[in-house]
């Protein structure tokens, strides 16, 4: 038993204050002279030592109130092991509902003894239920009523998600912050290898939480699936396309699959190909037939097996025909409009039709029928084409502009905006030239560094604030001197692209090396939107909406179930959009581009092999078989070897000594008010 | 009676006022106001009849006029001019000078005494004389008419402070020797002795044609005592204590005082004195009732 304010205890030297008015004035009686005692009896003195025997009662209620308020404000407590009876404990329940919780009946098996476990609970015990997948989520607030602890197992579906060790991990190590009792982890899954995180680390459990594991689907049911396939997300001649699948096996004998090409619900080819045992095996379709648009494409095989739901690979195509570009160029310039339109020609044939117009042809061209505009090194753009180009970038079209030493000549980038700084003419300078010094690989129009090596620039525009104004322009590549080559300006909905060189092997030599076709390629298809675009995505990947952080125009989404996942303010201002559930998703951009998008679970969920059972003794820090049942027995967490039943806890005494106070003074009250009362006067 | 009468009886009023001369005069004008002429009791310059005149009666008397007119003598005679004579016995015990409030049964037996004295000789022509006893005669003023006589009996009065014990016998018996004529005496005492040894010693005093009035003085805390949890009683003139319970002072001690002022009464009406409990509370116009009520009686 110790104190926490133990100065306190000399209080109770206050009881001498009681022990003085009983044990020294009481021998005081009140002495009251009067005018003849010849009607009093001497011998109710017996009554009066009556009285004074019950005074001790009040002196020892006196005595305890003292010494209690003394003990109370000294705080005492005891020290007690936790051994002997049930420490509050925190019960936690993830269910595991990832995509391969769908193979059999893994989900509902793991339901079924979570609910068992919740039957056994103690009914002191707090339980809180949790859903993993990718992420962990709070299905319920640790909570005492078994009835929404009940309702929380029966509500979890199963996602299509991935699950991962790596999240519970974190989760756990939230909740042992957050916690003040012990937690018990119990995780109902059925402990995919390919859930564990690359580092085994990130799976360590904090002290205080004991891990409890229920495995569900053992063992493991052989799987074949779609692993992946390759398909162009848009093609313009089908004839061209090529599609190539390949077929995975899991745990799977050698066996012969029929696998079908799907296009908008209609199987337009088929093969038979051989999967060998747990191995791959891949298929080619030569030729694509599709109608104009967008087409919702799949590959499946007939496996029947366990998982049957990987069974199938969605990707989508879109059949359109070239899409018009338009190069503006002064008329002298006859060098750009040539290296541009075939390097384009060369990385993406059939996939745009290039215009090319000199400044005075291109006065009254309406840009928003063109994908793209290139302004190549042009002096002065005509105040009615540049108005209508910075209306055309506002709605979401884009603008490549290349600075050559026509352009400047003039004090303001056309298009951009702002003023163009002293110009870097390197020709001049010892060395004849400067290279690339830095790149922003991020960039989808960069590629690598070492693509930009060999490219001599002799001369550079130099633009004022264009470091400065980081929000809104990005620079993408630098020289070596660290002038700004490659910046890209976001305004309104599109993009204007800036090239502080030319086109014109005049400027530089880019036009001559091979990283001149790729960067046209990765640039045009950057700025018209087709350059990331992929035939299939993976769930919970994420999709831009809008290209700027300006509010515009609203997107709409519609999901696989045919729902809009986004409210009305949230397709105004959201920049992105999590591919929650596999399928295909139909997306219509703010600049008013459409897009389909499909959308499969993970293929690493198609693998059910298990957690290898030394690796699992090693995540619950005792070696052991894995319980497969809510009874199993239970094994410390790393960490919590030396867990709150063996730490004696400090209880406190402070509510039992207040108690005890209060009966004391109300006793003593009474006994005070029964015996020293002055007598009710008589009739 | 009215109020502003009755405040001048007051005896916390009275406590206030210096001096038992002008206690006296504020008592009795106050209650002789308050009577207005009552046909009860005569006054000795209230005019009563025409008697014939007999040999013998004082010449002084005879109303001259009377005589003129009708040359026979008729002595003119007043209401109550009876030329009696009161003494007034003051027991100043130690018992006396309790108090459970302002008013120490001393001071009220002073208050009625100096009132009563000052009602005779002013108010009655009367004779009138003190006895201030305790275990024995400590001061006496013989009755008398003789100019001065109030001023000596007030003294006297003032001089009366509580000492020793109380016992009749002794002074009633030294008294005896004294009183020669007949009169009303007056005895103020707390009374605190067996009835029949008190009204032993007092009876006496009625076998010579004497009227005796006999004022019990108590104070109300006397009678109700009020006594806490734990106290020891000490007796103010034995000095005796010893300590009681306040369930006996509300109980059995009320019983045994009751029980002793009904025996006074009974054995004092027995032995053909006029007794009166006066409460020291109370206005002192009680005593001065009961006191023309016995002179009435007389004439």
């Amino acid at each position: 038993m110790g104190f926490i304010a133990p100065a306190f205890l000399a209080g109770a030297l206050a009881v001498g204050l009681p022990l003085y008015l009983h044990l020294l004035r009481r021998h005081r009686s009140e002495a009251l002279p009067f005018s003849s005692l010849m009607f009093f009896e001497p011998r109710e003195e017996s009554a009066v030592r009556r009285r004074r025997l019950r005074y001790w009662l009040l002196l020892a209620l006196r005595l305890a109130v003292v010494l209690l308020a003394a003990l109370a404000f000294a705080q005492p407590y005891v020290m007690r092991l936790a051994a002997g009876a049930a420490p509050a404990r925190l019960e936690v329940l993830a269910i595991d509902d990832s995509f391969s919780m769908r193979a059999g009946t893994r989900l509902a098996d793991a339901k079924r003894a979570a609910l068992a476990l919740l039957a056994h609970k103690p009914a002191g015990e707090s339980a809180q239920v949790l859903a993993l997948s990718s992420e962990v989520s709070a299905v319920t607030q640790a909570t005492r009523d078994p009835s929404a602890l009940r309702a929380a197992v029966q509500s979890i579906g199963p996602t299509d998600s991935r699950s991962s060790f790596a999240a519970l991990a974190a989760a756990a190590r939230s909740l042992a912050e957050n916690a003040s009792a012990p937690i018990e982890l119990h995780l109902f899954s059925d402990l995919q290898r390919t859930s564990m995180p690359p580092s085994f680390a990130e799976m360590a459990l904090p002290a205080g939480v004991t891990l409890v594991l229920h495995a569900v689907g053992r063992p493991a049911e052989p799987n074949w699936a779609v692993e992946s396939v390759s398909a162009p997300g848009e093609v313009w001649n089908p004839r061209d396309a090529r599609i190539q699948a390949v077929i995975a096996g899991y745990g799977t004998p050698a066996a012969w699959k029929t696998v079908s090409l799907v296009v908008n619900g209609r199987t337009v080819a088929t093969r038979r190909i051989d999967v060998p045992s747990s191995g791959r095996a891949a298929v080619e379709f030569d030729s694509l037939e599709l109608p104009h648009g967008f087409s919702r494409c799949a590959v499946r095989i007939d496996s029947a097996d366990a998982l049957p739901d990987d069974d199938e690979y969605r990707f989508t195509v879109e059949r359109s025909d070239p899409r018009p570009g338009l190069l503006i160029h002064e008329a002298a310039d006859g060098r750009s409009p040539l290296y541009f339109a075939t390097a384009l020609a060369a990385a993406a044939p059939s996939a745009f039709v290039l215009d090319t117009l000199t400044v005075q042809q291109a006065a009254q061209v309406d840009p928003s029928s063109y994908s793209f505009v290139v302004l190549s090194d042009v002096g002065s753009v005509p105040g009615g084409l540049a108005g209508r180009l910075r209306e055309y970038v506002g709605r979401g079209g884009s603008v490549l502009v290349t600075l050559g030493t026509a352009a400047a000549q003039q004090g303001q980038v056309p298009v951009f905006g702002g003023a163009l700084r002293t110009s870097h003419l390197y020709a001049r300078e010892p060395e004849g030239f400067v290279s690339v010094g830095a790149a922003d690989t991020a960039y989808p129009a960069v590629g690598q560094p070492s693509e930009w090596e060999s490219v001599k620039f002799f001369y550079a525009a130099g633009l004022e604030g264009t470091d400065a104004d980081g929000t809104h322009a990005r620079v993408a590549l630098r020289l070596a001197d660290g002038t700004p080559l490659l910046i890209e300006r976001s305004l309104g909905e599109g993009r204007v692209v800036l090239l502080a060189s030319g086109f014109d092997n005049l400027t530089n030599d880019l036009p001559l090396h091979p990283v001149f076709v790729a960067f046209v390629d990765r640039t045009i298809r950057y700025l018209t939107g087709t350059e990331g675009r992929s035939s299939a995505r993976v769930v919970d990947d994420f999709v831009a909406l809008r290209a700027g952080e300006d509010r515009g125009l609203g997107v709409e989404v519609v999901d696989p179930e045919g729902r809009r996942p986004l409210s009305l303010q949230a397709s105004a201002s959201a920049q992105w959009l999590q591919l929650a559930h596999a399928g295909y998703y139909e997306l219509r951009f703010a600049n008013g581009r459409e897009d389909l998008i499909a959308v499969n679970p993970d293929r690493h969920e198609s693998d059910l092999a298990p957690m290898a059972p030394d690796v699992l003794a090693l995540w619950r820090g005792t070696p052991g078989a894995v319980s497969s049942s809510a009874a199993a027995p239970r094994a410390t967490a790393p960490g919590a070897a030396a867990g709150p039943e063996d730490t004696p806890a400090a209880h406190s005494l402070w509510w039992y000594v207040m108690l005890l106070l209060l009966l004391a003074a109300l006793a003593e009250s009474a006994a005070g008010s029964r015996y020293l009362g002055t007598p009710r006067e008589g009739p | 009676m009215s109020a502003t009468v009755q405040r001048f009886l007051d005896p916390a009023v009275l406590g206030a006022i210096s001096g038992l001369d002008l206690v006296a005069k504020t008592v009795v004008d106050g209650f002789v106001a308050g009577l207005h002429r009552s046909a009860d009791f005569g006054f000795s310059q209230d005019f009563a009849e025409y008697r014939a005149y007999a040999p013998g009666d004082d010449l002084r008397h005879v109303d001259w006029n009377v005589f003129a007119r009708t040359e026979r003598a008729y002595l003119k005679r007043y209401r109550g001019e009876t030329n009696s004579l009161l003494t007034v016995l003051l027991d100043a015990s130690n018992s006396m000078s309790y108090a459970s409030h302002a008013v120490k049964k001393i001071d009220y037996a002073r208050y009625i005494a100096a009132s009563l004295l000052y009602l005779a000789i002013r108010k009655q022509r009367d004779a009138a004389g003190l006895v201030v006893f305790d275990d024995e005669v400590r001061s006496f003023v013989r009755p008398s008419t003789r100019h001065g006589q109030l001023q000596r009996l007030l003294a006297a009065l003032e001089l009366a402070e509580p000492r020793a014990r109380t016992r009749f016998e002794a002074p009633l018996e030294h008294l005896r020797g004294f009183l020669r004529r007949r009169g009303i005496i007056v005895i103020l005492s707390d009374l605190y002795e067996p009835p029949d040894s008190v009204i032993r010693a007092i009876e006496p005093l009625r076998y010579r044609g004497n009227e005796v009035v006999l004022f019990h003085l108590l104070d109300p805390g006397e009678l109700k005592p009020q006594i806490g949890a734990s106290a020891v009683l000490v007796d103010l003139e034995s000095a005796t204590r010893f300590p009681v319970t306040a369930e006996y002072a509300a109980g059995r001690y009320r019983e045994r005082i009751s029980r002793h002022i009904e025996s006074l009464r009974v054995a004092a009406r027995g032995a053909g004195l006029a007794y009166q409990l006066l409460v020291t509370d109370q206005p002192l116009d009680a005593a001065l009732r009961e006191y023309l009520t016995v002179r009435q009686g007389r004439d």
